[in-house]
Order: C-alpha cells, then structure tokens, then sequence
C-alpha cells in the first residue's frame, strides 16, 4: 500500500500549486484508492473553512477563489461552510454561557473566540460586543435578582414556618384549655352531683339518719374478674356515696388519675378526671367519690389510668367489684 | 487502454460551457458501458454512481466551471468508444484519462475566451462572486442539524470548529470522546458535513 499524502501536499494540489505530473499522481491515486480520495475530500473541507474563516494568506486566498468559486457547486460548498461556521459559533457562545468548564479546554474557547472576532466584520463585532454587554449586564442583574429572590423567599419560607409553628402551639394550648374546661365542668357536675347526694339525707326522716350516707370501700390492686376473688360491696339502701379508697403501687407518681367504671356489659357507669394520690394508713391510695344509686346490684370494673406530666395516659391498674343491694 | 487525445479531440464543438460531441449517448451504449463496470449490473451501477462522482470531483479540483457537465461530456465518450467495441480494462483510470482529455478542451476554450475579453480575467470573475445570505443556510442547517443524533451534532459542530491549533486539539478531544481513531472520526465527519449540505440544499428548495 502507497503512503498516504501530506496534508500540506493535498492543499497544494487544490490550490492549483503543483507541477501537472504531480497533480495527476494525486488524481491517479485518488480515482484507484478510496482512502486518498476521502483524504483529498477532508483537506478539501478543511481548506474552504480555512477561506470561510479567513485564515488563509492573500496569495492563497486568491488562488482559492480562483479554484474554489469558479463552479457553481463549489460555491455551494462555500456557502455551506459560511452556515456550518456560524451555527458553531452560535453553538460554542451557548455552550459557553451554559457551560463555563465545558469540554472545550479554556485557552481552546478564547482561541475560538478570537477567531470568531477575527473572522467577522466590524459591523457585526461591534454588534457582538454590544450584544455581549447587554447579555453581560442582562446575566449579573438576573443573577443579583435570583439571589435576592431566592433569599426573599427563603426568609418568607422561614416565617412561615415560624407562624405555623406558632399556630400550631396556639392551638395546642387551646386544645388544652378546652380540655381542662370541660374537665373542670364535667368535676364540677360531678361535684355537684356528689353534693345533692350528701344534701339528700338532711331531707330524709330521723329515723334513717341513723344509718351512714356514705360508705367508705377499699379496692386492692391485682384482684382479677377471673381470679373469682372480686371483692364484694354490700351497700344499703340508704347510701347516697360509695366513696372508693382505691390502693396504688407507692411508684406510681402520677401528675393526676382517671379513672372509668364499667358495668360487666361494658357500659361506662362514671369517670373522673384530675383525681389525686393521697397517702393512706396502708400506702398511697386515690379517692373516688360515686353516687350509690348509679351501682345497681353486678359486676363492674374500675380502670385506672396515670397522667404523666407530659399529658399522656398509662394504664395503672384494673380493679374488679361486686354490688349487692340490701 | 489509454484514451486517445486527439481521436477525442476532434469529436468536440466550441461550446464555450462544455466541449461536447454530436454523438449521443443510447441505450445500447450505456448498457455496454455498465457491462465494462461489472459483469452484475447493480454493482456496475454502483460503480458508475462512484465514478461519476469522482469525475466531477476532478474537474471541481481543476477549477473548471460546469464540473457535472464535464463528467457527462466524459462519461459519454467512454460510452461511445465501449460502444464501438474498444476493450476497457482499467475503466477508473481510462475515464479519468478521457476526463483530462476533455479537461484540456476546457482550458482551451477557457483561453479562447480570456482572449476575447482580455480585459476580464477568470480570476476577477471568480473573485467578483457575491456570497448568498448566510442566514436561510444556517436556518436550514440547524433544521438538519436537529435530525441528527446528539452525537452527530457534537461531532459536525466540535470537528470543524477552531483554528488550526485548536482545530487539532479539539479533533484530538473527539477521537477521545468517541473512543475512534483519527482518520475514521475524519471519514465519519467528511461523510456526515456531505450528508448535511445534501439536506441543506433540499431545505433550501422549500424555502
């Protein structure tokens, strides 16, 4: 295989630089070889946009011209390069303004780039050089105002977080306070309640008031329904108050008790709020007030439940009683 | 077997476009001349497609002003002579033999011309050529542009682009990037910028 011409050698030959023997050896080489003829091809290429661009020298230049735009299908060649030369430009000022650290290597882009200024009119440098500017300018105001917005928004993002943060607090404390008014009405009617029972005797004959109003019942911890040992309470007829002595665990430090009782079908008999720890002679108990004539002759529960400080609620005992009526 | 000069020669008229023959090509002829090209008349299609287009080539490289013109007048004498029973061995290297031929007759006729108006060079000629605007071109080329891979595109914008130095760091960056030695990226460039001025040029038709 016959080496390949040099670059420098084809451009001669396109130039209309060579002795005529030597421009038949690249023709005769080119019409037997298709690799000589695809090399003649690219340095042809290569040569116009050299002239698009305005590199070459006068001497070449006008030897291109001769050569080059002296057929119609040259010149469409030419004109091609003109529009493949422009749409790089464009090309490489947007990947520029998009991409400053792009492929292209830095000295490589400021090389393009004079070769652009240098390949154009002073008209259209002037244009660029304003257009430049405006589109300098155009990017540090857009820039600035991205910034300020961004952190405009970002302040605006913060309040209303903060607001937010702020109503949501708002409501818990009202929650909360609703909360412990309807605790407070519903103690209050409980209250009440009690009153009317302990005010009841005063009303009755003499002869009743021999027996108590109030009957006074300690429930134990641990006494299961199942375990057959539910505690018995008798409670006469005329009892207006059970007062529940119910035992805790001397650990269970509670902020307050609740306390729901269930009749053995599950219906809620009465529940309190609020109620206190006290100490009693056999260790700390909570004290529940419940008007007798809510206790029908059955089997109940009584669930206690602790508040914490934090507002939750955990179960501290299930205590299990029997009612009988006299 | 070479072709004759002057049996050539004397077939020509002065047509200051072309230098052409009162023969004309026939059917019959063409066929024969296919039947040079190869024995399988696809293929010899293929290779007249081929030849033809190196044919313009050459006189494009010669300066001569109707290069396809050029081509035909030549394809039509190696017709003829095939015709008239001449046997074509090496028929790459016998058309480019008629082709100088004719080439000659150009100059000639070239010459004639610049005699007559000795006051008007080719060269001022050549150089007197307005471009088109370039901007119906360069619309037309991003259209195609936008037909091409995304591959496509970076190579035909990243190829051509740069002065000589940077033009060979950036070629050097491609072959790289595409994973391609040089001279294929070169042909796989050559062949895509062919493609796109074709596409160009069909834009161009619809505007």
């Amino acid at each position: 295989m016959s080496e390949p011409f040099d670059e420098g050698f084809i451009t001669r030959y396109l130039l209309g630089d060579l002795p005529e023997q030597e421009q038949i050896e690249i023709e005769d080489r080119a019409f037997t070889d298709a690799r000589v003829m695809q090399d003649v091809l690219a340095v042809e290429a290569d040569l116009i946009d050299e002239y698009v661009q305005g590199r070459l020298k006068d001497r070449e230049r006008r030897q291109f011209e001769t050569r080059f735009l002296a057929s119609a299908e040259r010149r469409q060649k030419v004109e091609f390069a003109r529009a493949l030369a422009q749409v790089a430009r464009e090309s490489v000022l947007t990947e520029t303004i998009r991409r400053p650290s792009a492929a292209i290597a830095p000295a490589t882009l400021w090389t393009a780039l004079l070769a652009t200024f240098r390949s154009t009119g002073p008209a259209f440098r002037l244009s660029l050089a304003a257009a430049s500017l405006v589109l300098v300018v155009g990017l540090t105001w857009l820039t600035v105002h991205t910034l300020r917005v961004r952190s405009e928004l970002a302040q605006a993002q913060s309040e209303q977080q903060d607001l937010e943060g702020r109503l949501a607090d708002e409501r818990a404390r009202s929650q909360k306070l609703a909360d412990q008014l309807q605790g407070e009405q519903q103690q209050r009617e409980r209250d009440q309640e009690l009153i009317r029972e302990l005010e009841r005797p005063r009303e009755e004959p003499a002869n009743d008031r021999s027996q108590s109003a109030i009957l006074s019942f300690a429930l134990l911890p641990g006494v299961s329904r199942s375990g057959g040992s539910a505690t018995t309470l008798t409670i006469p007829q005329s009892t207006r108050l059970v007062r529940f002595q119910i035992g805790i665990q001397p650990g269970d430090d509670y902020k307050s008790f609740r306390v729901n009782v269930l009749s053995s079908v599950g219906r809620q008999i009465w529940a309190q709020d609020n109620l206190s720890a006290r100490s009693g002679r056999g260790g700390p108990l909570v004290l529940l007030s419940v008007p007798a004539r809510l206790l029908s002759a059955g089997e109940y529960e009584l669930a206690l439940k602790g508040v914490t400080d934090d507002g939750r609620t955990e179960d501290v005992g299930y205590y299990y009683f029997k009612v009988r009526k006299n | 077997m070479e072709a004759s000069s002057d049996a050539l020669a004397e077939e020509s008229t002065s047509n200051t476009r072309s230098p052409r023959s009162r023969w004309v090509l026939t059917q019959g002829a063409f066929d024969t001349l296919l039947a040079c090209l190869d024995d399988n008349r696809d293929d010899a299609g293929r290779k007249y497609v081929e030849i033809r287009k190196n044919l313009i080539r050459f006189f494009e490289w010669r300066g001569c002003p109707f290069p396809e013109d050029h081509a035909d007048e030549t394809i039509n004498r190696v017709a003829r002579r095939a015709s008239e029973g001449e046997e074509i061995r090496n028929p790459a290297g016998y058309v480019l033999g008629v082709g100088r031929l004719v080439l000659l007759e150009v100059y000639k006729e070239r010459e004639k011309e610049h005699r007559a108006l000795s006051e008007l060079s080719h060269t001022t000629a050549a150089r007197s050529y307005d471009f088109e605007e370039v901007e119906p071109r360069a619309e037309c080329l991003k259209h195609c542009l936008e037909g091409q891979t995304a591959d496509n595109r970076e190579l035909i914008l990243q190829y051509y682009h740069g002065e000589a130095a940077a033009k060979i760091e950036n070629r050097k960056k491609l072959s790289e990037r595409f994973k391609t030695p040089i001279n294929t990226l070169r042909m796989r460039a050559l062949r895509l910028r062919e493609r796109l001025q074709v596409c160009v040029g069909d834009c161009l038709k619809t505007l």
